[in-house]
């Protein structure tokens, strides 16, 4: 369990070597106001404290549990009991009153929630808007940030009613009227849950957009859902909305409703691998990514999170995060042979945020970054569709993302 | 079993299929139905010239970067073969064939790969061939064979194009007033609107027949190569003029090379803008300046030079008609 999958401080670990830990314990405490805390996703023994690797890579200080058999055995019977019963249960139910504000934010706040998109941004901290500021509407995200991703449709289809109930809890604690429920045109199972789940409720109402990519981002959501378009580097909190994602206000519930803080989360494996292998998982936080079950191509890209945005990991036995929506599998290698630009403009078309990715790229290129800075990089979302949809295969984002990193400094 | 091979890169990690190569390859589709007409009007002397302009511009390309540049050869993007069939496409079937390699020689030596070879050039490089050899070659490059529609039966009959005779009379003697007002009428034995929507007249190669052109255009628009931005402006833009000046529009419409050119010299990629805004100023004023020299200028035709003018002003344009940025709008639509 990493210290810091999150956005912001890592966690202070409150365990010690050796400690024996239950499923849902606290492991380690939110560090500062934009931080998360850390919850144990098994029963077992906290083997070390010590840096363990990411997919990407990169090192961070981590708590290892190790559980014995009899404690998996244990963990499995209570999970099955977990989503069986439990969550079924409460969610049949329903919602009759809300706990005081205050107690919504601090059990979000407690619950370790963040952001499951994959941005990983704590959630209470966007939900303490301070009074004045307060948003008119909330808006939860279902639109699946990326091609492959399926986990907040199979969220969606499952549990309708705990979702639109977590959304309607958050929407109390950000001190917003109405909440939005966006979702795009090719889940219309979701929706039609969706729909049934929010019945005659005047507080919610359900948002069908048109599927594209990326539907998702915050900006694009929130332009889609309201007709507001939020200006360059500002917050959605500017035209007065709050964003979450569909999976955090599941959380929300859980951590409400069911007093289960986040140590599990739906992770979509998908890509190039058998159709019968292309499936959700509800997945323990902390999972290594060679648990999941697929068939590795001879030459494989694994990719954390979806194929548009998502990191290609260099390790397997890296853990799931809270931010992992999914694997990608895919075969061999995505670059082709590179043409010359012949200045089609389908990248321009293809920019969500009104860029010239061939221009953007150039300054790269020739590192004429103050050129760079005024043509808007830094309105870049990274969201690839421009490398994605160049026909000369052109590296376009990579060259973009050099003049993003050059003028942040 | 040996250890999979993880492979390490950057997002995106999926690619379309569509490529600049297969860009090309349609518009060479959608000109077909031009070069079949082409072949059916003009016979074998057509089919030479389409032949020696292609070899002679993919010929050019090869030696270019072998022997000046010393790079990996490009000719496999099928750039220069498509340069070499609009190139063919824009002269007279009866042109000398050393002429013809000439004008290759120019579009893809100086007008391509002197600027740096595939989306580099700034001018059109099948126009800059053609108006070089227009300039050089006057006579040659106006002198038009009839259609026939006879394969290889080339009796050597030549005359002028409908422009022409508007700006200058026709051979039997009535000036281009007479010739317009014969043309206006459907006096016997002059062309009418169906003669020219299917080519039979007098023209390059590959303008003569406005409905051939219209299917590549729409063919373009189906496989979504081109947007209908550039050709529509174009047409708008002489239909400005025309409506102004009280010219004749259907005539203006399907003469000479104005649809050969709004489909497919003007929609070029590379020296055309790239947002929708600057495809219609451009398409615009391209038709302006088309009929402006039709009418008021030397020259009875006026597409070729019409459309390089605007290639100059392309990176002017492209300047100011930048997309519009995702940003608060003025007003701000409030549900």
């Amino acid at each position: 369990m990493p210290l810091s999958q999150h956005i912001g401080a890592p966690a202070r670990p409150i365990v010690e070597c050796g400690q024996h830990v239950e499923r849902g314990q606290l492991l380690a405490e939110s560090a500062s106001f934009v931080s998360a805390c850390l919850h144990a996703p098994i029963t077992g023994t906290v083997a070390s404290i010590a840096p363990a690797v990411l997919p990407s890579g990169l090192s961070v200080m981590s708590v290892v549990l190790k559980a014995t058999d009899a404690e998996h055995e244990a963990d499995s019977l209570a999970r099955a009991e977990y989503w069986q019963n439990t969550v079924p249960g409460l969610a049949r139910a329903g919602l009759r009153d809300f706990p005081p504000v205050e107690d919504i934010r601090r059990i979000i706040s407690g619950a370790g929630i963040v952001g499951l998109g994959g941005a990983a941004f704590p959630s209470h901290v966007k939900l303490s808007v301070k009074s004045e500021q307060r948003p008119e509407a909330l808006i939860i995200n279902g639109c699946e940030c990326e091609p492959y991703l399926m986990c907040d449709d199979a969220l969606m289809s499952a549990y309708p009613s705990c979702i639109i109930d977590g959304a309607r809890l958050m929407k109390e604690a950000a001190g917003a009227s109405h909440v939005f429920v966006a979702i795009e045109d090719n889940k219309p199972q979701a929706a039609k849950a969706l729909a049934e789940a929010i019945g005659g409720r005047t507080d919610v109402s359900l948002r069908i957009l048109k599927t594209k990519y990326p539907q998702g981002g915050e900006k694009q959501l929130v332009e889609a859902v309201t007709g507001r378009r939020i200006a360059s580097g500002a917050l959605p909190l500017s035209v007065g909305v709050v964003v979450h994602n569909i999976a955090t206000a599941f959380a929300a519930w859980q951590a409400v409703v069911a007093g289960m803080p986040l140590i599990e989360r739906v992770v979509t494996v998908s890509g190039d691998i058998p159709e019968n292998q292309r499936r959700n998982y509800m997945s323990a936080i902390g999972t290594p990514l060679s648990e999941f079950a697929f068939t590795m191509p001879p030459e494989a890209r694994i990719v954390v999170g979806g194929p548009m945005m998502g990191r290609t990991a260099v390790r397997l036995d890296a853990p799931v995060l809270k931010g992992t929506s999914g694997i990608t599998v895919l075969s061999g290698k995505s670059r082709r042979p590179v043409q010359a630009c012949v200045r089609c403009g389908v990248c321009v078309d293809a920019c969500p945020m009104g860029l010239e990715p061939y221009l953007l790229s150039t300054y790269g290129r020739l590192r004429m970054f103050d050129d760079a800075r005024a043509a808007h990089v830094a309105d870049c979302l990274e969201c690839g569709a421009c490398s994605y949809s160049c026909p000369s295969a052109r590296p376009l984002l990579d060259y973009i993302r050099i003049a993003k990193q050059r003028i942040r400094k | 079993m040996s250890e999979p091979v993880l492979i390490f890169s950057p997002s995106p990690h999926i690619h379309t299929r569509r490529t600049t190569t297969g860009a090309m390859k349609h518009v060479f589709i959608a000109l077909l139905p031009a070069i079949a007409c082409a072949l059916y009007y003009f016979g074998l002397p057509a089919l030479t010239v389409l032949l020696v302009s292609v070899a002679a511009c993919v010929a050019t390309e090869w030696a270019v970067t072998k022997y000046m540049l010393r790079r990996p050869s490009t000719i496999s993007d099928c750039s220069a073969l498509l340069t070499g069939v609009l190139l063919a496409l824009n002269l007279p079937a009866n042109l000398p064939l050393w002429m013809v390699a000439v004008g290759a020689v120019m579009a893809i030596g100086i007008a391509k790969m002197a600027f740096g070879g595939l989306g580099c050039n700034i001018f059109n490089p099948a126009l800059v061939g053609r108006v070089f050899l227009l300039i050089s070659f006057p006579v040659a490059m106006t002198t038009w064979p009839l259609p026939d529609a006879g394969f290889g039966d080339a009796d050597g009959a030549t005359g002028a194009t409908i422009l022409s005779m508007l700006k200058f009379g026709n051979a039997d003697g009535a000036t281009g007033a007479t010739v317009l007002s014969m043309l206006e009428n459907g006096a016997p034995g002059v062309l009418d609107r169906y003669d020219m929507f299917i080519g039979d007249m007098g023209g390059s190669m590959g303008e003569v027949c406005a409905a051939a052109i219209l299917l590549g255009f729409v063919y373009l628009l189906f496989v979504r190569v081109i947007k209908w931005h550039i050709p529509v402006a174009v047409v708008a833009g002489l239909a400005f003029v025309d409506l102004c000046a009280g010219f004749p529009l259907w005539l203006d419409i399907l003469s000479g090379g104005l649809l050969l050119g709004a489909v497919f010299m003007a929609t070029d990629y590379v020296t055309s803008p790239m947002t929708r805004g600057g495809m219609l100023l451009y398409g615009f004023f391209i038709g302006v300046i088309t009929a402006s020299i039709r009418h008021w200028g030397a020259y009875p035709e006026g597409v070729s030079f019409a459309i390089l003018i605007m290639n100059g002003f392309t990176p002017l344009i492209n300047r100011y008609m930048r997309p519009a940025l995702f940003s608060p709008r003025r007003k701000e639509a409030v549900k």
